[in-house]
């Protein structure tokens, strides 16, 4: 057909052929066949194209089996997929998937196919086969053209060296031919962490299995759990501190700024004392909670988007700055009187008084209700879980939504602990102190008025212990 | 001052006292557990199968409350389940109202629960008869509860906004992205697309939200989910992958509580049966055919 036309064309046109030499003439039907040759070539090739794979893999995955993380963890049981489509006039009667030597299979193993066109789910009648080296999902039924093959095997574990895998997989033809597909999409496998040897290792325990049947000690004190947690828990833990840490420091300025306003003297005193009290009972008497919903929901309607951690610390140190202004104000006032009398005879002005010589006496009194402060700030960062913050309680809720165990917060609160109990410690030998060298009279007023109330009775106590 | 260290020794000695107590009454607590299971069964005389750790399945249905189906759910997922005002509507609430009717009980719907946290009240069996807010059947979430039939085909579904410009979920390499906290969304994501950052949230509007205000690239749900959304409210934004993944949702019972699940089965097959389903499902879906409800 196409030598055909192109002889014709020359004659049809302008007769030159018929007139040109017959050397030329030969030349030009030599070079079109030879045209025709490689384009019909080149046919046969495309028709025969569909015939060699039938299925095409477009994806190969594993889900992630580590506690704390998103590594796929070699030894350990894990969901493969593997989803083909299938080609052009072909049917498929069964499919095998070769797993990686070393492969193994855990309890409750199974392999399953889902098949799909385009996005609708056909239900196909599959007879399934695993053993630990491979899966095999025969259809009765062979699966048409154009359809996407999606198979899941379940509880299978990769082989426990590092390194990436590859899934080979054959298929079986509606005639019964197979043809076999090496496996072109890794899956990269760590080899097992400490952190999880630790756990089979106390799978295997017999001490444990005891401990884990009881229901109580199973949901909230889960031995596995707990060493996964302990890790898995510690960059939460970290963020949670960086909250506090930065947002802490900042408030504080602010929180003096704030305590000045709130007694402000002279002209526009009553002004900023209006304004910077409206700040603090606003601020204190509604919850952090509150805050930062209108913060977080409030702030994108106004087109400003702010780094979510970095409007977590903001609202942080809003919130605690009212507080401190307050513990600075009571501080400053707790101050005697003579002592602003005594500075003004030496010639101080008012900010030379403030900073040399009051303020350093403040300092001393406020520390443990300010560390109180602290302390209620670090808890009060587990709010910002709720807000889509990445803290410790988000990393918390996450690793209890993966296992339905609640280990994860009794860790969580482990790790609370940790900084909250020495603190408390700490604030106790400081007041102890603070009562040691002032007597009893001039206690700073604050939000720990309980505890110093009973730290006062505990010196009662030991005075009059002292004078039997 | 002696008086003093006195009373400091006897501090001690107190707290010693205390953390005795506690070891003891933990260990006490460990034992008692251990020796009361079998000790159960024997009263019972006639099971003597029953062992320490697999809980015993009992051959009534039990309900939280008498004659009421329980029922949990996040409540924020239309078509499927969304709040009018304070009361549940959508596919699966009317869906449960049919069941409940065809069971003879009474349907409540407690207060929206946090998505992740519904499959371990379902397992623990005090609050909640059933967990319906469109789960997926999937082998993990077999190990902790069982399932009813399925009732729904899903997928999921990449939704970025629309003047982004992502082609597929492949382009988010690398982004955050967000999902609802213990969807599969959010395992299919994590286990696709290399390099990503997560943020779960605990809503999917919250999500929705977060994907506005440009907090993360891109949100992974369930398709029909976004389809709803991306037509409803989120009209900046678009599904910018559809993810085949033909999965089935059904409703999580707890595996202490089989006789439940063959009920609710049995009463979904007579749903089915009577047209009542098909009917449901087309509201809903017009044009798209009901799944056949079979195991």
């Amino acid at each position: 057909m196409l030598r055909k036309n192109g002889t014709a064309q020359p004659q049809g046109t302008d007769g030159y052929a018929s007139r040109g030499s017959i050397a030329s003439t030969a030349r030009y039907i030599l070079r079109n066949t030879l045209a025709a040759v490689a384009v019909l070539s080149f046919l046969v090739y495309f028709v025969s194209l569909p015939q060699a794979p039938a299925l095409t893999v477009e994806r190969t995955t594993a889900k992630s089996n580590e506690s704390s993380g998103n590594n796929i963890i070699g030894g350990q049981p894990t969901r493969i997929t593997w989803e083909a489509k299938v080609g052009n006039n072909e049917k498929v009667a069964s499919v095998t998937l070769r797993f990686p030597a070393g492969s193994t299979i855990a309890q409750g193993a199974n392999v399953k196919a889902t098949v799909l066109d385009d996005m609708t789910r056909i239900e196909t009648e599959q007879n399934p086969v695993l053993t630990g080296d491979y899966a095999t999902i025969e259809f009765p039924k062979p699966v048409p053209s154009g359809l996407l093959l999606r198979i899941e095997v379940y509880n299978v574990a990769l082989p426990s060296a590092t390194g990436d895998y590859f899934i080979d997989a054959s298929y079986v033809d509606s005639e019964g031919m197979r043809t076999d597909l090496l496996g072109a999409i890794p899956i990269k496998v760590i080899g097992i962490t400490a952190t999880e040897s630790v756990i089979s290792w106390l799978d295997q325990q017999e001490w444990v299995q005891n401990w884990n049947s009881v229901l109580f000690l199973r949901i909230f004190f889960n031995p596995q759990l707990i060493v996964a947690a302990i890790p898995g828990l510690f960059f939460g833990w970290l963020r949670s501190l960086g909250l506090v840490l930065v947002g802490f420091p900042l408030a504080i300025p602010i929180g003096l700024g704030i305590s000045f306003l709130r007694m402000a003297r002279g002209k526009g005193g009553a002004i900023l004392r209006f304004i910077s009290s409206i700040y603090v009972n606003v601020v204190r008497g509604t919850p952090l909670f509150l805050q930062m919903y209108i913060a977080f929901f409030g702030l994108p309607f106004l087109g400003i988007n702010v780094d979510s951690y970095l409007l977590g610390i903001l609202v942080l140190a809003m919130n605690s700055s009212a507080y401190l202004a307050e513990i600075f104000r009571a501080g400053i006032q707790s101050i005697h009187k003579g002592q602003f009398e005594a500075s003004s005879s030496l010639g101080m002005n008012a900010i030379q008084t403030m900073f040399f010589v009051i303020i350093p006496q403040t300092v001393r009194r406020v520390i443990p209700t300010a560390t109180s402060e602290f302390i209620l700030l670090y808890k009060d960062t587990s709010l910002l879980a709720a807000v889509g913050v990445m803290e410790q309680m988000m990393f918390a809720k996450s690793m209890v939504a993966n296992t339905g165990n609640m280990t994860p917060y009794i860790v969580a609160a482990c790790y609370y602990l940790v900084v909250t109990l020495p603190l408390t410690k700490i604030i106790a030998v400081f007041e102890k102190k603070l009562a040691a060298a002032e007597g009893l009279t001039t206690a700073p007023e604050g939000k720990q008025k309980k505890k110093r109330a009973s730290s006062l009775a505990k010196e009662d106590l030991s005075t009059g212990d002292c004078h039997e | 001052m002696k008086n003093l260290k006195n009373l400091q020794n006897y501090r001690k000695f107190l707290a010693l006292i205390t953390c005795m107590l506690l070891a003891m009454s933990l260990m006490l607590s460990a034992c008692g557990d251990n020796s009361a299971k079998p000790t159960d069964s024997n009263t019972n005389s006639t099971d003597t199968v029953a062992s320490g750790t697999t809980p015993i399945a009992s051959a009534e249905m039990k309900l939280v409350t008498a004659g009421t189906l329980t029922v949990g759910s996040d409540c924020d997922y239309p078509p499927f389940i969304s709040l009018d005002g304070a009361t549940p509507a959508g596919f699966e609430y009317e869906l449960m109202q049919a069941v409940a009717d065809e069971m003879g009980l009474k349907l409540k719907y407690l207060e929206p629960q946090n998505f992740d946290t519904i499959l371990a009240s379902v397992a623990a069996g005090t609050k909640l008869d059933l967990g319906v807010s469109s789960f997926t059947i999937t082998d993990e979430r077999k190990e902790l509860v069982d399932f009813c039939i399925p009732y729904c085909d899903s997928n999921q579904a990449c939704v970025a906004l629309k003047d982004k410009g992502f082609k597929s979920a492949s382009d988010l390499e690398g982004k955050v992205v967000g999902a609802q906290s213990g969807t599969t969304g959010e395992s299919w994501a994590l286990e696709n697309v290399p390099g990503i950052t997560m943020k779960p949230f605990n809503q999917t509007s919250e999500g929705l939200a977060a994907l506005m205000s440009g907090d993360i690239e891109a949100l992974f749900f369930d398709e029909p989910v976004a389809a709803w959304q991306i037509k409803n409210t989120y009209t900046d934004a678009e599904t910018i992958e559809k993810i085949p993944t033909g999965e089935q949702y059904g409703f999580a019972v707890a595996k202490t509580n089989p006789v439940l699940k063959d009920k609710i089965n049995e009463a979904l097959a007579a749903l089915k049966q009577n047209g009542t389903f098909d009917k449901l499902y087309d509201k809903y879906f017009p044009g798209v055919t009901a799944p056949s409800l079979k195991g």
